[in-house]
């Protein structure tokens, strides 16, 4: 009895997963290859595919460097038609790979508070930098660290936990705004130094954040994270907190502005090249560039696009950002990496 | 004898479509000879200090956990499969349950308890013992998450020991413990062999709980491979590695392969009556295995439970639970493990039956040399899933099938790979200990092969098809497998669902995270119970 029950409702699971994809047959389905923290409003999404006349189907393919390698893998028979979330770290690569087709229509040709290459549309942009627990360093009374070299003092040993570049992009980024604000030498000084003062070094910003930083039960008050982690602390509160638990430590050589994209993929069905138009020129629409900012904790690239109010409070923009050039992230970066493994890990 | 030869073919054809192909196919990507990338260094890995490092570092510490698993696990398995004490299935089940967690939910457990904030780590570091960044911590997680592994094989294996022979070795005048070693021992030892071999395989091959816990220096040769592949896109060096693994994990699959095949000794028996403990030794090795169980296994769940209830009742973790998200989230888990689950045990049960198919046919004769061999292969195939480097799958399966990335049929074909294996092993071991002589009489008395295997086979091997299919289902209910095979925002499910809060700051997603994490050990003891019923059936069965 029990196992005939058991299969019953097997066989119901299996009806039902298998039902909806033998109805697939709507008229154009645009493939969106997008990195996995990608999120936005269902209705948004929903009501985007009413107007434009579109199924859209996104692919979510890992972090943004896993998702541009598998973009570069697959070229010769790409599996979307449309990628969002390539960023200034990954651009050079892929367009290295020509696996990108320039978008010249109307959002390209706008202003926006943030570039990219050609024929790449940026969506949005946002900080990699330092964040701090400010109850931790209420209660030791430590003074902030006013520089990267601080860091490396005896008084801040252990107090830093960084990602791994190799596995991270905001730990490749932060990577990149050391070379970029104290250059290439004097920068990877700076990371044997921290090595020597105890740096810890995680896979990604979840361990890092969750496991490492004070303010989740680890030992470490300083942590590499974004600009606008102290607002989404703030909208992530109980009692919707009027100030936030960590801050933003802006130093020379800590910053890193990241500036995502949205393009075609060269090779896509030629029968979704309009809905894929459709679709950049939807992610620099009013609508989601007011949503994006508090669902994915970016700033909207259109310009004079209005703010969220818990960005305009809790997330201030730095001042100045220390990004290399493109041209040198494409020339050097994996060789820095493999520099970055042999000084702080090996 | 011909159906016989057809067995195998359906489990064959799905791990060279999904696994052998694909893997081949990045190989041939990665070690095409290219203009830019120069030579293949194929002596590197043991040239390289750093990555020789990583290779010997992920062997010790997987025969580390080995040794400790079979050490701790023996006796915990001794005392649940022969002592009867009330909550005694319910410890059975919950052992499961660090197959279910999420890595990184493990890590906030495990960290609760041994972190420098932790209830145990925040005293040690008091007294100037830290644990963070050594590698006890990884060895512990090891342990968290293989002991349950080690003692249900060894439950099981004790199960099938015959009571009349320890009876008789006791009436003979041996003593417990050379009963034990004498009788019992032999009985259970290509059990413990075949559960050991999954460990060391899981510890070596790992990825999650040791990069989290142990810190980025006692990362593992498949987290380099991941990262070359994933991050850096060297296929070249990649595939080296990978062959380097594979040779390395294929021979331990081998090895254990043909141990079992040897040890095998069939004989069908009453098993062994559990009774109350009695006497001094046996309530002390009772409390012994209750202390151990709790300290690996219950702490560090306990420790999440605490905390998702303290974000239940404290927190917010109560509006997660009527979000939309979540209930679109626990649907998805349930149909997607219960469809992996089906076809993985029907996979299972076919490479099994196709594994005693195959050694039926390859008679112990000078001739017979060649047929053994293939089925020597074939019982080590189903270790092939564990074996390779599942990155380096997921990237062969994008380049030989880009028009089924994101398809349904590749996502589900992910979760069968990963948990068929379990039903396969644990169905195989059975199928080892059980004499021909049953179905031949069956047979004999005018069954056909459909109706023996329905009457006389199945029934006698249903306890292993119940724990092969459990630990399939903890497999797919925990597992992570839909951002590795490109997933769909829409095919969400529990596990990626506390990642995707974890991905995020502030408290909320925290709270989130935990309760989720509450709610997926709920529904995976659930699934226990529905898999293996009420125990006392399948004693009757047995």
């Amino acid at each position: 009895m029990q196992r005939r029950h058991l299969i019953s409702v097997l066989l119901a699971l299996a009806g039902s997963t298998l039902a909806p994809a033998a109805l697939a047959a709507t008229p154009v389905t645009l493939r969106v290859l997008t990195h996995s923290s990608f999120d936005l409003p269902q209705e948004q999404l929903a009501q985007f595919e009413k107007d434009a006349g579109v199924k859209l189907r996104l692919i979510k393919a890992g972090d943004a460097g896993e998702m541009t390698n598998k973009l570069i893998l697959t070229q010769a028979r790409p599996i979307a038609d449309v990628v969002y979330g390539i960023d200034n770290t990954l651009l050079p690569r892929a367009l290295a790979a020509g696996v990108i087709e320039p978008y010249t229509g109307p959002a390209a040709q706008r202003p926006a508070a943030a570039t990219l290459d050609a024929g790449v549309v940026p969506v949005d942009y946002g900080f990699v930098t330092l964040n701090i627990d400010k109850a931790w360093f209420a209660r030791s009374g430590l003074a902030l660290p006013t520089s990267l070299d601080d860091l490396t003092q005896p008084a801040y040993r252990k107090l830093l936990v960084v990602q791994n570049p190799a596995t991270s992009s905001p730990g490749m980024a932060f990577l990149l705004a050391t070379i970029g604000g104290l250059g290439e030498e004097q920068a990877f000084a700076w990371w044997a130094a921290m090595r020597a003062n105890g740096v810890k070094v995680a896979k990604g910003w979840t361990e890092a954040y969750y496991t490492e930083f004070t303010r989740n039960g680890g030992t470490r008050p300083i942590v590499v994270s974004y600009a606008s982690s102290p607002a989404a602390e703030v909208f992530y509160s109980k009692d919707k907190l009027t100030e936030s638990p960590t801050a933003n430590l802006f130093l020379r050589g800590g910053v890193f502005r990241q500036v995502e994209g949205v393009a075609l993929v060269k090779g896509g069905q030629p029968a979704a090249r309009e809905a894929a138009g459709k679709f950049i020129e939807f992610l620099r629409s009013p609508g989601v560039q007011q949503s994006l900012q508090t669902t994915m904790w970016m700033y909207p690239a259109e310009a004079g696009a209005p703010r969220a109010e818990v960005m305009q409070r809790h997330a201030v923009e730095p001042q100045a950002h220390d990004s290399p050039s493109s041209a040198e992230v494409a020339a050097k970066s994996k060789a820095w990496v493999q520099r970055w493994t042999r000084v702080v890990l090996k | 004898m011909k159906p016989r030869w057809l067995l195998p073919a359906l489990p064959l054809l799905f791990l060279a479509g999904v696994l052998v192909a694909p893997v081949l196919r990045l190989l041939a990507e990665g070690l095409a000879p290219t203009v830019d990338a120069g030579p293949l260094r194929w002596f590197e890995v043991w040239q390289d200090d750093f990555l020789r490092w990583r290779v010997l570092w992920s062997l010790a510490q997987a025969v580390i956990t080995c040794a400790l698993a079979l050490l701790l696990g023996l006796p915990i398995a001794w005392v649940l499969a022969r002592l009867d004490f009330p909550g005694r299935t319910l410890a059975l089940r919950l052992l499961m349950l660090p197959f279910v967690v999420p890595t990184l939910v493990a890590a906030l457990g495990v960290l609760a308890l041994w972190g420098p904030r932790g209830v145990l780590g925040a005293p040690l570091a008091a007294a100037g013992i830290e644990l963070m960044d050594t590698p006890w911590l990884l060895l512990y997680g090891n342990l968290f998450f293989n002991l349950c592994v080690v003692v249900r094989a060894g439950v099981d294996a004790l199960e099938q020991v015959s009571a009349p022979r320890v009876a008789a070795a006791r009436t003979l005048g041996a003593t417990p413990w050379r009963a034990f070693w004498r009788v019992e021992w032999p009985a259970i030892a290509p059990w413990l062999a075949s559960s050991l071999c999954l460990v060391f395989l899981y510890c070596f091959a790992g990825f999650g709980l040791a990069l989290v816990l142990g810190g980025q220096r006692y990362a593992t040769v498949e987290v380099e491979i991941y990262t070359l592949v994933a991050h850096e896109l060297q296929l070249g060096q990649a595939s080296v590695l990978a062959v380097w693994m594979l040779l390395l994990t294929g021979g331990v699959a081998l090895g254990h392969a043909a141990l079992e095949k040897r040890l095998a000794a069939p004989g069908r028996v009453a098993p062994v009556p559990r009774q109350r403990p009695q006497g001094r030794a046996q309530w002390a090795l009772l409390w012994v295995a209750v202390f151990v169980l709790f300290a690996v296994c219950a702490a560090p769940l306990l420790a999440i439970v605490a905390r998702a209830l303290q974000a239940l009742l404290l927190g917010q973790g109560a509006a997660v639970l009527t979000d939309a998200d979540t209930l679109d989230a626990l649907w998805n888990t349930l149909r997607f493990s219960g469809l992996a689950l089906a076809l993985a045990t029907a996979l299972g049960l076919l490479h099994a039956l196709g594994v005693r198919a195959l050694d039926a046919a390859a008679p112990a004769r000078p001739g017979g040399a060649a047929p053994a061999a293939v089925a020597l292969l074939w019982r080590a195939a189903a270790f092939l899933p564990f074996v390779v480097s599942s990155v380096t799958v997921a990237f062969g399966l994008l380049l030989l099938y880009p028009q089924a990335s994101a398809s349904l049929a590749l996502l589900i074909a992910a979760y069968v790979l990963l948990a068929y294996p379990f039903v396969a092993k644990s169905i195989t071991a059975a199928l080892d200990s059980l004499p021909a002589s049953y179905a031949q009489a069956a047979a004999t008395l005018g069954a056909r092969p459909l109706r023996v295997f329905w009457r006389v086979t199945l029934p006698l091997v249903a306890p292993a098809l119940r724990r092969g299919m459990a630990f399939a289902a903890a497999t797919a209910l925990g597992e992570f497998a839909v951002t590795l095979f490109l997933g769909r925002p829409e095919w969400t499910t529990l596990t990626t669902l506390i990642y995707q809060h974890l991905g995020r700051p502030g408290q909320a997603n925290l709270d989130a995270a935990l309760v989720l994490a509450g709610l997926l050990m709920l529904l995976a003891l659930g699934a226990f119970a529905l898999i293996e019923g009420r125990p006392r059936e399948n004693a009757r069965h047995a």
